[in-house]
This record gives structure tokens, C-alpha cells and sequence, in this order.
């Protein structure tokens, strides 16, 4: 018995180092760009290795007081927060209707809407520019919560689908008996009973669209409009030269939300990104 | 509370028959059982009741009025499902009051009504909680309460203790036809278990691949099966069904001989005696063969005997032992045999 023990606890010892291991491969670049956000310029940029390196809130203050990085900040929150409710009012319609009733092209309406995702964002660059500035939305944040809306509506719509379909059809049979009508069954039974795969659908919205990188650029032309990830590409260029402690300590603000709020839903987020893979 | 008329009611989709040419007519307060196997139909004759699928064609009435054309939630019917159907993000006081706030009933009525439903199901104590903090039994309460709760015209109730052990089965069952005969609500309920049908029904509907086979009271499904379906499918162990020839008043089949039957009918025919219409006899047996196997349940036993290829069920008496392969000899009450048409398996006198 002594053996079994033993070599159970080997087993779990080994099982951690090789996790262990991995997680440090894997957060080692994370770690990397902190430090360098956390050092001043001119280290980050002499050619020999330094092995004990000097802490420097240099990034910090540069990107918070020379640069309107709060602003930068706001349009990112307020056009992904924008771009994902105009998801979730999208989507929830549209996915009820594809997990619930039956129509001649339902399947059909399914992969179009999916298929919108696959398409080369390039493609349809220049005709959204000319379709925005058309309407006067270029440079504002309106043009950005509808752009980043309309990239990820097909992904939050077959998350929140496939979590409908999990819904069992009794529960809407025992409401419609009950006297309820479909608007009703949606509200007061179906969202509730789905709303962790409302989280997810809008965590995996939020990641892509604090990613977008191609639209934002089109779109944005001033600092009105800027997102962090555009900012990001300004530390790159003019007189000042490549930025890399600005643009790590930036990189790394844009990431630590979404990672802690990935950590927080990963159990769900897993489910949302295997969607489809068993049912539907 | 109200009458449910079924006419030439037929449900298909595309090719496949899900339901054919049902015909009932349910009075008033009564409590009919639609039993039958998986796939038989029953449900969706009850679906086509409360408005959940339309019929293909045929007419559904309550009290005189068509429904065909009128939506679930407008008609006055509340169900019971399988599966419980309560919902998760609720707890059993808002399960049970959801229908009230659906159906309008007025604000200051819910609470009275919401408790007085919980303290029929038993559940008082659990209104606070969610329906993932109830046991199986409590579920079922709570479902039933969310039925109660309106008094509506026609309680549904689809398979309501297929999820539940025996024991509590039996004592839902009891609680089941105390609820139904104090409110006297019209109450049509489906099930494949024939003792919850025999237990509750004033009437049993019995179906098979969408056709009914047989209505009657329970007495009358038992004691007069129409075909070898029925008398099959009622009793536990099921009606022995014997193959053989007629001739003279007297059935012949392999290890079989019963004479003195009152018919003048002649030929190929099915014999049918229940279990408990048999008795160990060493005079006057009717059939003899070999103990096949002996199953005591503590109040009776039950003997399975061999006779040429055929299994034979015996009733027997609670101290009743043998060894296997031992010779026996059975006889049968004449007055409890039924025939029926070889071919048909109609029931034949």
C-alpha cells in the first residue's frame, strides 16, 4: 500500500512540474514585456544583457501623462462594452430563433451568418470605410462599437445558440402552458437559464475586439477615435523612435483584464470555444 | 371543469404516423389514462390536447369549443411533464406562482394561492428553495404544484413518475388521485406503467403505433381485452397466450387440452388465461409441462413453467417450491378464458 501511495504522490509531483513548466513557458513572454514596461528606455536598449535590472516608472508616467492614454483607454472600454450589448441584442433574437423554431433555410441562415467570419477582413475594408464616412461615422466611437459588433455577431450568436440548444423544449412547453408568450419565455426562462453562455460569448466578443487592430486603423484617424491597440502602433514611429518600454507596459494593460477575466470564466470559456463540437 | 371531445384526430409528419384516427370523448371531472408502449402515440394525442403540436387532421374540443386554432397558452390547461420542467433560476414560490403572473391573476391573490398549492403538494416547507436543491419526489411536488396553483380547466400529465423509485411512486400516486378528485379537474394522463393506469384511471385508453386498442374502465380492459395487444399488455405477468386448434368446444395446442368451452366456434385460435386464473391441480389440468422457474416475492410466487417451446406463468401460492425440470400439471378457471382470432388477434364471443 506504501508503494501505491508513494508512487501516486510521484505521479502527482510530476504531473504539477510538467504543468509548472508549461505555465512558465507559456507566461514567460507576459512576464518579459512587464519587466520591460517596469525599466527605463536606455536599458532596454543596450546591447549587452543586464542581470539585475533597475525598476523605472518612466513607461508609466510617459504613457499616462505625455500621451492621452486615458483617453485611449475610454474608447476602448466604451466601444467593445457598445460593440458587445449591441451583440447580445442582436444575437439572443437570432440564436433563439435558430435553436427553436423550424423554418424552410434555418440551417442555411445558420452558416451564412457563421461563414460572415470566415471571410479575409481586407476584403471588406475599403467598402466599410466608404460605407462609414458616407454615414460621417469615421473617427468616432460609434463607427467602432458597430464595426467590432458586426465581426463578432456570428460568433456570439452560434455560442448562444448552442448553449439554447442545451435548454431542454420542456421547460418552454411547461411555460407556454403556464401562459407565457415566446417574448416572455425568452426573457424570463431561456436568458436566465443561458447566462453563462452570455458571459462567455461576451468575453470571447471583448477579446477580439480589444485585438482589433485592421477597422480601428481605418477608422480611427485621430486621438478621438484611438483604441489601446492602435495607441500601441504610435510608440512605434516619429522622431521619438521605437517606444518598447511604452509599448510593453500598453501591452501588458491591455492584457491583464482579459486574462483575469479569462482566469475567472475558464471553465465556461472552454465549453463556449468548443461550441458545436457534440451537438448542433 | 370541462369535457374534452378527440375527433378523427391524426398526426403525421411527412410520411411517418405519429398518431391515427383517435376518437374519445372525456367527461367531465374524469380521470383518463392514455397507456401503451414507447412510440404508441399517447403523448402526442395529450401534446395535441394542450396546444404544443397540431393535430394533421381532426377536431379537438373543450366544451364544445374547437381549439385547433387556439394557442397553448390561451387555453385553460396546465401540465405535468417527465422530466419536471421546473425552472432552474427560480425558486419553488416563483415556479409556482409563474402561471398566476402569466395568466394575470391579480397581485394580492398570488401569495394565498401560491401556499395553498404548495400545502396540497406537501412543500410548504421548501418554497425558498431552487429546484436543484430538491430531491426527486420534492420536484415532482413542485411540478404538480405549478399545476394546481390556477385550478385550470384540464390538468396534463405526461409520464409524471417515470423518474421516480417505486416507493415513491406509489405514495405520488396516492397524492395524485387525492388532488385530482378534490379539485374534480378533468384530468387525462399518460403513462407506460399499466398499475399507475389500473390505480388511477376511471378510464384507461389503451394505444398501439398511434391506434387506440382499446378504451374501457380498468376492470373492463382487464377482464375483457378486445385483442391478444391488450390482454398482453395488462396484468403482471401478462395474459398467457396459447396458440391452438378449436373443435367441439374443446382447445388443443402442445401439452394443452381444455374441454367444455361454451362456444361453437371452430378452427385456429389464441387462448388466453391470466396467471392468477391458474391453479396447481393433479386432477382436471388443462396443461402440463416443466418447472422452468420458480420466483418467490415474499406474498406469492411465481411459477414459469415449460411446455413444448412455450413459456406458461402460474400464480402460485406464497410457500409454493420446486426443482427445476420437475413435471407439473395446471388447471384453468373456464369461466376467466378468453379466445381470441388466430389471425386478428380480435377478441373472439
Amino acid at each position: 500500500m506504501a508503494s501505491v501511495r508513494r508512487s501516486r504522490g510521484e505521479s502527482h509531483f510530476t504531473r504539477y512540474l510538467i504543468l509548472g513548466a508549461w505555465a512558465f513557458f507559456c507566461l514567460a513572454p507576459v512576464l518579459w514585456f512587464l519587466s520591460i514596461g517596469l525599466r527605463p528606455r536606455v536599458e532596454i536598449i543596450t546591447p549587452q544583457p543586464i542581470y539585475w535590472p533597475t525598476f523605472s516608472l518612466d513607461a508609466w508616467h510617459m504613457i499616462w501623462e505625455d500621451w492621452p492614454m486615458a483617453k485611449y483607454l475610454r474608447n476602448s472600454v466604451l466601444a467593445i462594452i457598445g460593440s458587445v450589448l449591441i451583440d447580445l441584442v442582436l444575437a439572443i433574437p437570432a440564436a433563439y430563433s435558430l435553436s427553436r423554431y423550424q423554418y424552410r433555410g434555418r440551417d442555411d441562415i445558420g452558416f451564412y451568418i457563421l461563414s460572415t467570419r470566415m471571410m479575409a477582413p481586407a476584403i471588406v475594408a475599403i467598402p466599410i470605410f466608404f460605407l462609414f464616412r458616407n454615414f460621417g461615422l469615421l473617427d468616432t466611437i460609434w463607427a467602432l462599437m458597430l464595426i467590432y459588433a458586426a465581426i463578432n455577431l456570428s460568433v456570439v450568436t452560434w455560442i448562444i445558440r448552442s448553449y439554447m440548444l442545451d435548454i431542454p423544449k420542456e421547460l418552454e412547453d411547461a411555460a407556454r402552458t403556464d401562459g407565457a408568450s415566446d417574448l416572455r419565455i425568452l426573457w424570463e426562462i431561456i436568458i436566465p437559464a443561458i447566462l453563462p453562455g452570455i458571459i462567455t460569448a461576451s468575453v470571447i466578443a471583448m477579446i477580439f475586439a480589444i485585438n482589433e487592430f485592421l477597422f480601428t486603423l481605418l477608422i480611427a484617424s485621430t486621438p478621438n477615435a484611438y483604441t489601446m491597440s492602435v495607441a500601441l502602433a504610435n510608440f512605434t514611429g516619429g522622431s521619438d523612435g521605437v517606444i518598447y518600454n511604452a509599448i510593453a507596459l500598453v501591452a501588458f494593460l491591455a492584457f491583464l483584464p482579459v486574462f483575469l477575466v479569462v482566469v475567472a470564466i475558464q471553465k465556461h470559456l472552454s465549453r463556449g470555444l468548443t461550441m458545436g463540437a457534440v451537438k448542433g | 371543469m370541462a369535457r374534452i371531445e378527440l375527433s378523427g384526430i391524426q398526426k403525421r409528419w411527412g410520411a411517418a404516423w405519429g398518431v391515427r384516427d383517435v376518437n374519445i370523448d372525456i367527461a367531465d371531472e374524469e380521470f383518463v389514462v392514455f397507456l401503451g408502449p414507447s412510440g404508441c402515440g399517447k403523448t402526442t394525442t395529450m401534446r395535441m390536447i394542450a396546444g404544443l403540436e397540431d393535430p394533421t387532421e381532426g377536431d379537438v374540443r373543450m366544451d364544445g369549443q374547437l381549439m385547433n386554432d387556439i394557442d397553448a397558452r390561451d387555453r385553460d390547461v396546465a401540465m405535468v411533464f417527465q422530466g419536471y420542467a421546473l425552472y432552474p433560476n427560480m425558486t419553488v414560490y416563483e415556479n409556482i406562482r409563474f402561471p398566476l403572473r402569466m395568466r394575470g391573476v391579480p397581485k394580492e391573490q398570488h401569495d394565498d394561492m401560491v401556499r395553498r398549492a404548495a400545502a396540497m403538494a406537501e412543500l410548504s416547507d421548501y418554497l425558498d428553495r431552487k429546484p436543484a436543491a430538491l430531491s426527486g419526489g420534492q420536484r415532482q411536488r413542485a411540478a404538480l404544484a405549478r399545476a394546481i396553483v390556477r385550478e385550470p380547466q384540464v390538468f396534463l400529465m405526461d409520464e409524471p413518475l417515470s423518474n421516480l423509485d417505486a416507493k415513491l411512486r406509489q405514495a405520488m400516486r396516492v397524492q395524485i388521485k387525492h388532488i385530482q378528485r378534490e379539485l374534480k379537474i378533468t384530468t387525462v394522463y399518460v403513462t407506460h406503467d399499466q398499475i399507475e393506469a389500473m390505480t388511477l384511471a376511471d378510464r384507461i385508453v389503451i394505444m398501439q403505433s398511434g391506434l387506440i386498442q382499446q378504451i374501457g374502465t380498468p376492470d373492463e380492459i382487464y377482464n375483457n381485452p378486445a385483442n391478444t395487444f391488450v390482454a398482453g399488455f395488462i396484468g403482471a405477468p401478462p395474459m398467457n397466450l396459447i396458440s391452438g386448434s378449436l373443435s367441439g368446444g374443446t382447445f388443443t395446442a402442445e401439452g394443452v387440452s381444455v374441454s367444455g368451452l361454451r362456444t361453437d366456434l371452430s378452427g385456429r385460435v389464441t387462448l388466453g388465461i391470466r396467471p392468477e386464473d391458474c391453479s396447481l391441480s393433479e386432477t382436471d389440468a388443462h396443461l402440463t409441462g416443466l418447472v422452468y422457474g420458480v420466483e418467490p416475492t415474499g406474498d406469492i410466487t411465481y411459477l414459469t413453467m415449460k411446455t413444448g417451446d412455450k413459456l406458461f406463468e402460474v400464480k402460485a401460492g406464497r410457500d409454493f417450491r420446486a426443482a427445476l425440470d420437475t413435471p407439473m400439471s395446471v388447471a384453468f378457471d373456464p369461466d376467466r378464458i378468453c379466445l381470441f382470432d388466430f389471425e386478428t388477434g380480435e377478441r373472439l364471443g
